[in-house]
């Protein structure tokens, strides 16, 4: 445990970028599954076929492959372009945080896509119709209806994209964003106790998906205390 | 629903546009951080080891600031073609094969492999003359880092030989102990400094002689650049020439090793 010493502050650091990363993808993971989901469910021919091609592309191509092309990727096509409209401009570039965080959300957002899907025609038309007959229009239908029931049927699945979503940060680490691996790699470099510092890295992502098991609990129990039995 | 989807696409373009201009004042360098006694960061978050030295002295001499990004071993030289930085200063040997996508300045650093293996294990791999004998190789598990040029020279001379392949160092000596691979070919330097006189002392040792063969590990180990960078490239052999010449870089290695890690003649244009 002496070799910990020092080392701390850098963990507490990388956790916080784990936290960051997290969050952000998180968010843009619930916007390509809402979109992919919408896209597949859309009745225009060309949004399925683009729905159908991100959910076949990304959830059949490994994270980490994912990860090396968009960040190695970006840099080469990204400035070419913007040599096209500036020639003085050096190089554009992704950095780690955003390519890393963009390429998890981008594959998680694909298995969110079929879940979102799955439970948006899960939605009882029951209640669609019953929207329409008091006169509500696509879009109060779509937030005051179908996102809250689907939102019941999408929590249990949703809560194991967050968990897949929270260790795949830890592949970040390969585009040399500063988390908690690279802090071990470096330590265990520099001290020569490769198994402290991993093990160390191993509590810190159990701790971040203890705190997700738990929320998914609460959430599901606040989204469905409706159909709780009370207590008699 | 149109209206929320065209907002959060734009939302998404704009993040994906909103990127980092390079700053022409500096030169970023990529290195592994990982890598000690060559280049790795410290529990204060510093890096040190001798790439690192080597690269301050470098700086100080073309006047130039230099940036320093991380980079695994693995993306390293596609890092440096997609722009990510400009210089590679870590420990990279300078190879036929590697020349082919990038240029090299002039070695400051030699670069040849070694087997380090279990104590009193006669396994005879190499004969009088020091050249691998082929049979012996047979049935042993040897460890070598991907893409290194161990690998290579394994691929070339053993083409039959029973390769493990890691992308970390670390991970590499753990097998060891633990006995998944017989033996490794490493860097004997930092095989001698943080294995063989520390926690594998009298447990394992070198096998066999040095292999120098400059085919496949090259001159040594050079800084690495994007081609066509002519000006820059002979800007940086000529400081390490010059830290050659002002016994600098004895005086890096000697803070680690107790011998020199470069070859005088390499001061000669």
């Amino acid at each position: 445990m002496e070799a910990l010493n020092g080392w701390w502050d850098d963990y507490l650091l990388a956790s916080v970028t784990v936290a960051k990363v997290f969050v952000c993808s998180l968010i843009l993971m619930v916007i390509f599954g809402l979109l992919g989901a919408s896209a597949k469910l859309s009745s225009n021919r060309l949004a399925n076929a683009v729905g159908n091609a991100y959910t076949v592309f990304f959830r059949g191509t490994p994270e980490i492959l994912v990860i090396l092309l968009l960040y190695f990727g970006s840099a080469v096509s990204l400035t070419t372009i913007a040599r096209v409209f500036d020639p003085s401009v050096a190089f554009v570039d992704i950095p780690p945080f955003w390519a890393g965080s963009i390429a998890i959300a981008l594959v998680v957002g694909s298995y969110a896509t079929e879940t979102f899907r799955g439970a948006f025609n899960g939605v009882k038309s029951g209640s669609i119709e019953a929207a329409r007959a008091l006169g509500m229009n696509g879009l109060q239908t779509f937030f005051y209806i179908r996102i809250p029931e689907m939102w019941r049927i999408a929590l249990p699945p949703f809560g194991n994209h967050m968990l897949s979503l929270i260790k795949d940060t830890a592949l970040i680490s390969i585009i040399g964003l500063n988390e908690t691996l690279f802090v071990a790699k470096q330590a265990a470099s520099t001290t020569g106790k490769p198994f402290t510092m991993y093990i160390v890295v191993g509590l810190i992502y159990l701790g971040f998906s203890t705190a997700i098991t738990i929320s998914v609990l609460l959430l599901e129990a606040l989204a469905n205390r409706h159909i709780q039995r009370r207590p008699s | 629903m149109k209206n929320w989807q065209t907002s959060l696409t734009g939302l998404i373009t704009a993040v994906l546009l909103s990127a980092a201009p390079a700053n022409a004042d500096t030169l970023r360098v990529g290195m592994e951080c990982t890598y000690a006694p060559f280049n790795y960061r410290t529990s204060d978050g510093k890096l040190e080891g001798y790439d690192v030295d080597v690269a301050k002295g470098i700086s100080e001499i073309i006047g130039v600031d230099f940036e320093y990004v991380c980079q695994e071993w693995d993306g390293m030289i596609p890092a440096l073609l997609a722009n990510k930085f400009d210089l590679i200063i870590a420990s990279m040997s300078i190879t036929d094969k590697r020349k082919e996508q990038i240029d090299f300045s002039s070695p400051y650093r030699n670069s040849v492999g070694r087997i380090v293996g279990p104590v009193g294990k006669d396994l005879k791999l190499f004969d009088d003359k020091g050249q691998p004998v082929v049979g012996n190789f047979d049935g042993l598990r040897i460890g070598v880092e991907r893409a290194s040029t161990y690998f290579e020279w394994f691929s070339a001379k053993l083409p039959k030989a029973d390769l493990v392949l890691y992308d970390s160092n670390e991970a590499m000596y753990l097998d060891l102990k633990n006995g998944r691979v017989d033996v490794i070919m490493t860097n004997p330097m930092k095989a001698h400094l943080s294995f063989l006189s520390g926690e594998g002392k009298g447990k394992y040792e070198f096998i066999g002689p040095e292999v120098n063969e400059p085919k496949f590990f090259g001159p040594g180990v050079g800084v690495g650049l994007r081609k066509g960078n002519d000006e820059l490239r002979d800007k940086i052999s000529a400081a390490i020439r010059k830290l050659i010449r002002e016994g600098k870089l004895k005086e890096y290695a000697l803070k680690i090793f107790p011998f020199q890690i470069h070859d005088d003649a390499w001061a000669e244009e």
